[in-house]
């Protein structure tokens, strides 16, 4: 007994123990592959993380707030149409960048509207909406593709400001800024508070549904940023875009220790999840495994996780374990 | 002289054909603990549920400092100074004690239109409150989660104070303690009419109950039955009054049927 609390213990240090297993899966896919372990590959880890980074910070503030959205990818796809449509329309890359999180925002009010007024349960509403989405996409896109896009918002984004890539930055800064309001605004502890209880967060005088709201269309933004680099990255907007999205988002947010019953979150859990799953992915297609494998290992890795949660909340140690932003 | 604090006229609350509480007349002093009595399902809760503006009255008229209000949310009562410490304690486990104080009503300075949370502040003010109520709590910062069941009612009551409360609602406070953790809540209790709160209490436990009210009402079947002062009663009448062994409770139901 006294064994399974430590180990409860060290599990409750996620970060650390991500940080671990990404160096674990690093030093065992460098085994299998000659080419996981370079410099290259290893930066194009990092590039592909970039829209998973920004869409599960969203993801993370949702479940912090005993929410959830499955219908991220589509709010993607939907703003990644805007943004291409833009640029096929050869307006000024930066105004195209700026339809994705403007796009996000749109729909992130759609999606909070609909599940906070309608008074339906997140993941269900969700699910209705990400059908709706997926029709507006196939709608917008006409069966086709967008591709060959033109190249201006691949340029704007690709650049360095000071040595550092654009999308380092803007990840960090979105992190920085979520941040410092969950820290250091009343929006951290409204959020937190909702997650744990609504109805006492109501008692508290906290404007439960205007939060709730506010937290959607945050998302959603997040989404439309990430909409924005994909297009800037790919140049071509696809029938299927985002449809893993939301497990990967869910999955690397749960891993990062947000709970998915609400009322805790990690930012830096969020961000070290990301990193590990985009490893593992990378790892395993870099080991000629087939990529069909990925959504396997994604889910399995959600489960698993959720699994020992299950068993963790029963030990006091964990479920003291308390709050890190 | 001045009015009461608080005066029930007539407060009825039906729940479609079930009458819970029927004419309930009712006065709270500043400053005094008033222990409310009865046996289960005698109108306790529903009561201090109407003075805290969860249930409407379905009759009746409640007078603060003698002027009429009316309360469709415990924001209202809250805002009118009445502040209820729920038998199932609504506090976020994951927020630090300041953070739970302030929930709602965070103290904070604008910068450019967003407001920053002023967490110094707000800790100074949450270290003060537990020390003028000798709660035993060092850490503002630590989560309510770690906290026992006496130091939350102590964070709870922190909160009730901090919203400038004049009259603190506590349905059965100790139902869930242990016995050291019961005298921290009493001493709580007599520290807030100390202060002049007034604190309406409900508790099924006698002892304490005579430990800590000036007043003491008995409630039977959504009726109040009886009224005793601490000094004017015992232990041995108020039980009677409760049972409704007591001649006087007695010749009243009589009466009623
Ligand atoms: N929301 C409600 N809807 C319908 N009936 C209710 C509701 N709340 C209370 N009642 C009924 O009103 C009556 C009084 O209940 P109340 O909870 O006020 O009793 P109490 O004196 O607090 O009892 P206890 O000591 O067991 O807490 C009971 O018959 C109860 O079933
Ligand atoms: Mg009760």
């Amino acid at each position: 007994m006294r064994r399974l609390n430590q180990y409860a213990r060290a599990f409750g240090r996620r970060e650390l123990t991500l940080a671990g297993a990404s160096v674990v899966a690093i030093i065992v896919f460098a085994t299998t592959s000659p080419y996981f372990a370079t410099a290259d590959n290893l930066a194009t880890v990092l590039r592909n993380s970039t829209e998973l980074l920004l869409v599960s910070l969203g993801m993370t503030l949702l479940l912090a707030m005993g929410s959830i959205d499955v219908s991220v990818g589509m709010v993607l796809g939907l703003a990644a149409i805007a943004v291409g449509r833009l640029l096929q329309a050869e307006i000024d890359p930066l105004l195209a960048a700026l339809a994705g999180p403007l796009a996000g925002a749109a729909l992130g009010l759609i999606t909070g509207l609909v599940v906070v007024f309608a008074n339906i349960p997140a993941i269900v509403a969700t699910l209705g909406l990400l059908g709706v989405y997926r029709a507006a996409i196939f709608l917008a896109l006409g069966g086709g593709w967008l591709s060959g896009l033109p190249t201006g918002l691949t340029t704007l984004l690709s650049s360095k400001l000071a040595g550092i890539p654009v999308a380092a930055l803007v990840v960090a800064g979105a992190y920085g800024a979520v941040w410092a309001a969950l820290r250091r605004t009343p929006y951290g502890p409204h959020l937190l508070a909702i997650g744990q209880s609504e109805d006492a967060a109501r008692l508290a005088g906290i404007t439960v549904r205007r939060t709730r709201v506010a937290t959607f269309v945050l998302s959603g933004v997040l989404s439309g940023l990430a909409a924005t680099f994909y297009v800037g990255t790919y140049r071509n907007v696809e029938m299927t875009i985002g449809s893993t999205l939301a497990l990967d988002a869910i999955a690397a947010v749960v891993l990062g220790g947000t709970s998915i019953l609400g009322g805790r979150c990690s930012l830096l859990g969020t961000a070290l999840g990301v990193l590990l799953l985009r490893l593992l992915q990378n790892g395993l297609l870099m080991s000629g495994v087939p990529s069909l494998w990925q959504t396997v290992v994604t889910g399995v890795l959600l489960l698993t996780v959720l699994g020992l949660e299950r068993v963790g909340s029963f030990m006091p140690s964990v479920r003291r374990a308390g709050r890190s932003v | 002289m001045t009015p009461p604090l608080l005066v029930a006229e007539g407060i009825s609350k039906r729940f479609g054909a079930l009458t819970a509480l029927t004419g309930i007349n009712l006065e709270v002093r500043a400053g005094e603990v008033l222990a409310l009595l009865g046996d289960n399902g005698a109108g306790k809760s529903t009561f201090v549920k109407v003075l805290a503006g969860a249930h409407p009255a379905t009759d009746g008229t409640l007078r603060m400092d003698g002027v009429p209000v009316a309360f469709s949310s415990p924001q209202d009562a809250a805002n009118a100074g009445i502040a209820t410490i729920y038998q199932e304690l609504a506090l976020s486990e994951n927020l630090s004690i300041a953070e739970n104080v302030f929930l709602g009503r965070e103290l904070v300075w604008q910068v450019a239109g967003v407001p920053f949370l002023r967490r110094r502040a707000m800790q100074e003010r949450v270290a003060d409150l537990l020390h003028e109520l000798d709660a035993h709590i060092s850490d503002p910062d630590a989560p309510v989660g770690s906290l026992s069941g006496g130091q939350r009612q102590a964070v709870a009551i922190c909160r009730a104070l901090n919203l400038n409360a004049r009259l603190i609602i506590m349905d059965e406070p100790t139902a869930a303690l242990a016995v050291a953790e019961t005298r921290k809540v009493l001493q709580l209790i007599r520290r807030l009419s100390g202060r002049g709160c007034a604190v309406v209490l409900i508790s099924h436990n006698l002892s304490d109950v005579f430990e800590v009210a000036d007043r003491m009402v008995v409630f039977r079947r959504g009726r109040k039955v009886a009224e005793r002062t601490r000094a004017g009663t015992d232990h041995e009448e108020v039980v009677s009054l409760i049972t409704g062994a007591h001649p006087d409770v007695r010749a009243l139901e009589q009466q009623q049927s």
